[in-house]
């Protein structure tokens, strides 16, 4: 008697006939099974005694698939070519379990492979079949639905990132009152610059440095009002109907205020998908040129439009190679030539280009925590390589890598900070201020010392610090104070609730594991109470499994996330630009 | 940018845009069996509206598939918010549940006194049903309802961009 099948593992075999090309096929028949790829693969190495997370292993659960229904000798002898049918929705758990949570899609098997079998394609493959019946872990349904309908995979709403737009030109401006700050669908611009969300929602200090960069250069530039997110999720998540939809959203705005050049800020699988993939998924032709910022930031100085100082970027820096950028897409050469024009000491790590590790955050890894801890096992031949460099801060040019390798460092305890190269570019730059030719008769200004001046910048909003070490609350107290706010401090999850509802501060910093009630508790207690939901809230962790809050939320997300250990400068913005984006909203 | 019909005294229109920026009486979300509003579109609810959506929302439990609620709108533009358990990812039987899920949407507002409803493209996007299929289904299911007795006046589909927008267009071109 024939074994009954489930409905959605049914469907998820009739959908794979659907989806089986030529580059799909030829991988899944061309494995020998000779073991090349095995060393290849970061999770192998960080598990040497488990065979499961073999390419081939992982590669035979999808195979053996294909064999049963689609290849003659799985259908004529299942039992000799190892085919199998999938029959349950256990079956398909177990398919997830290997094909989100056992692979980075980061393709270094694939260069290893002499029969060129392409692993990452056709578990993208599985991926995107078992998304269309609804397996798939929770970050990835969280980011991919914030992607389709909200535009971007933070769920970044329009207003927010206008506003934030708008308050990064208001600081450049007050630097430098003829700044032009940051042009909003400017309909005369050559570039385009389109950027990830997690830009504008945690890390608004890249989109300001490229800012100053372009206006130093003295580009024609803009950034889109909407349909501006570069990052697709439809590459991880295996949806061609995402990643189709993703892209064309971009590519009609570029043409719909007349750009004549995409610039994509640096994020690996942002540029992979929208340069690389993009237009096949959107079945488009392209008619405007797409470029990495990288590339724009190195023309800049090689043709003499912006002028850099390498000393102005001290230290010993290495460079970690994205996936997507490096062996998907061959951009090893010019990160490294700007990195050399920017700074003194470059220590190059081993491997490196496009035989370098994984952060371990590709994939989209980054969204899925139940894999977190495999996640961060796995990255032991990631701190290993960062280890033996001596580097004091690691660059790459990949905003997923950022957190890849932010939280290895921490987890495996490097004493290392990660950067990008729009930062280190930002930093160097020389600008050269025309002579002021000095008035006579002109009263002379007070002066007013740094210290002065930034004392005024918190001054009025009460700020509660809520962490477990004192060590830190009085850190981070010390700069809130310096900077003029009234600080207020609690040390464990039930402190932090009833500081919160005596206080009512304007801000409150929340680290995650504490004494008590733990953070993400804490946190979602505050977002669920009518009168604390409104209080904006600064997750500062040092605990990479939680960024799950940024990735599944039962409720509103943080409006701020930030990785400890976190500098003065950080603190400040962060928090500024929390408590002034919320001026002015429904409370 | 409006492509719209007349059905008997209620206008049937397509707009552009975000659902739940929509200056609009009510909206339909399609929402999951336990009403929590989640990401994508419950992310914009939670931060325009507030947490009181979330909190009306909890009080009426779980639904089934093709069952909706009305709650407030908070914050928002809109005044309601019909939450709708629409059919998912390939379910069985998915056009008739989703046939069913926009008839109990419109039968939820006009129990509600409900003049002037918007829905997004039943179904498509995240959930997987082709756009084709959602317009045929979702257009097809509101003509139905308007040509028999309601109070409905005006009845949108929002789609938030030429992706959504076009096969809309083109059904209701068909219907015209």
């Amino acid at each position: 008697m024939a074994k009954e099948r489930s409905y959605k593992a049914q469907k998820v075999i009739d959908r794979m006939g659907k989806k089986l090309n030529r580059q799909i096929v030829g991988s899944l028949v061309a494995c020998v099974h000779c073991g090349n790829c095995t060393d290849s693969c970061h999770y192998v190495l960080a598990n040497p005694g488990d065979p499961t997370y073999a390419p081939a292993y992982k590669a035979d659960k999808i195979r053996s698939i294909f064999k049963r229904h689609f290849d003659w000798t799985g259908r004529l002898f299942p039992w000799w070519v190892h085919a199998k049918s999938l029959y349950t929705d256990e079956d398909l758990e177990e398919l997830k379990d290997t094909v989100f949570g056992k692979c980075t899609n980061c393709r270094r098997c694939t260069i290893n492979c002499p029969m060129g079998v392409d692993l990452a394609t056709f578990n993208r493959m599985a991926r995107g079949l078992l998304v269309s019946v609804g397996v798939m872990p929770e970050g990835v349904s969280v980011v991919s639905k914030d992607q389709w309908e909200i535009g971007n995979q933070m769920g970044v709403l329009k207003e927010d990132y206008i506003d934030t737009l708008e308050w990064l030109t208001e600081e450049m401006q007050m630097e430098d009152p003829k700044s032009p700050g940051i042009p909003i669908d400017s309909m005369e611009a050559d570039v385009v610059y389109s950027i990830n969300p997690r830009e504008v929602k945690y890390d608004p200090r890249t989109i300001s440095d490229a800012a100053i960069i372009f206006n130093a250069a003295g580009e024609k530039w803009t950034m889109p009002a909407e349909d501006w997110d570069m990052t697709n999720f439809g590459l991880f998540s295996g949806d061609d109907d995402l990643g189709g939809g993703v892209a064309r959203r971009l590519f009609e705005k570029v043409v719909a205020i007349k750009g004549k050049k995409l610039v994509i800020s640096e994020c690996g699988h942002g540029y992979r998908s929208t340069r690389c993939e993009g237009p096949n998924w959107a079945k488009q032709d392209v008619s405007f040129p797409m470029e990495s910022s990288v590339i724009t930031m190195l023309e800049y100085i090689k043709s003499g439009k912006i002028k850099v100082d390498k000393s102005k970027n001290p230290g010993k820096f290495t460079f970690h190679d994205s996936c997507n950028n490096a062996r998907s897409c061959g951009l090893t050469e010019e990160p490294r030539e700007l990195l050399r024009l920017v700074c003194d000491d470059f220590q190059e790590m081993y491997p490196n280009r496009a035989e370098n590790f994984c952060c371990t955050g590709g994939g989209g890894a980054m969204s899925m925590s139940e894999y977190t801890p495999r996640r961060l096992k796995s990255g032991k031949v990631k701190a290993d390589q960062l280890k033996a460099t001596g580097a004091e801060i690691v660059v790459t040019s990949c905003h997923n890598c950022v957190d890849g390798l932010t939280d290895l460092i921490k987890h495996y305890k490097l004493d290392m900070k990660v950067t990008q190269l729009v930062n280190l570019v930002a930093n160097a730059l020389v600008i050269e201020k025309p002579v002021e030719v000095p008035v006579e008769e002109v009263a002379a200004p007070v002066e007013v010392t740094p210290t002065e001046v930034e004392a005024l910048v918190l001054k009025g909003y009460k700020i509660l610090v809520a962490d477990d070490e004192p060590d830190f609350v009085t850190f981070v107290s010390t700069v809130l104070e310096d900077n003029g706010a009234e600080v207020v401090k609690a040390y464990d999850g039930n402190q932090a609730l009833e500081m919160a509802r005596k206080e009512k501060p304007d801000l409150m910093t929340l680290d995650i594991t504490m004494p008590g009630k733990s953070g993400i508790e804490v946190f979602e207690i505050l977002r669920s109470d009518d009168e604390l939901a409104s209080i904006p809230v600064c997750i500062m962790t040092g605990k990479p499994e939680l960024r799950q809050l940024i990735y599944e939320r039962a409720v509103k997300p943080p409006e701020g996330y930030v990785d400890k250990p976190i500098d003065e400068d950080s603190i400040v913005l962060n928090i500024r630009k929390i408590l002034e984006l919320d001026k002015g909203k429904v409370k | 940018m409006a492509d719209s019909i007349k059905v008997k005294n209620c206008n049937l229109r397509l707009l552009k845009g975000d659902i739940t920026d929509l200056d609009i009486e009510s909206f339909v979300y399609y929402a999951k069996e336990d009403l929590a509003l989640g990401s994508g579109y419950g992310t914009a609810i939670s931060v325009r509206g507030g947490p009181t959506i979330q909190k009306e929302l909890d009080g009426f439990g779980k639904i089934k598939t093709t069952e909706a609620v009305v709650s407030m709108a908070g914050e928002m533009k809109a005044k309601y918010i019909i939450h709708a358990n629409g059919p998912k990812f390939q379910e069985e039987n998915l056009p008739e549940k989703l046939k069913q899920t926009i008839l109990t949407s419109l039968q939820k507002a006009e129990e509600k006194g409900i003049k002037a409803i918007a829905f997004p493209p039943m179904g498509a996007g995240f959930y997987g049903v082709p756009l084709e299929q959602s317009a045929e289904i979702t257009l097809n299911t509101i003509k139905e309802y308007l040509s028999g007795e309601t109070k409905l006046e005006d009845a949108v589909v929002c789609l938030l961009d030429n992706r959504e927008y076009l096969p809309f267009k083109n059904k209701l071109s068909s219907l015209k």
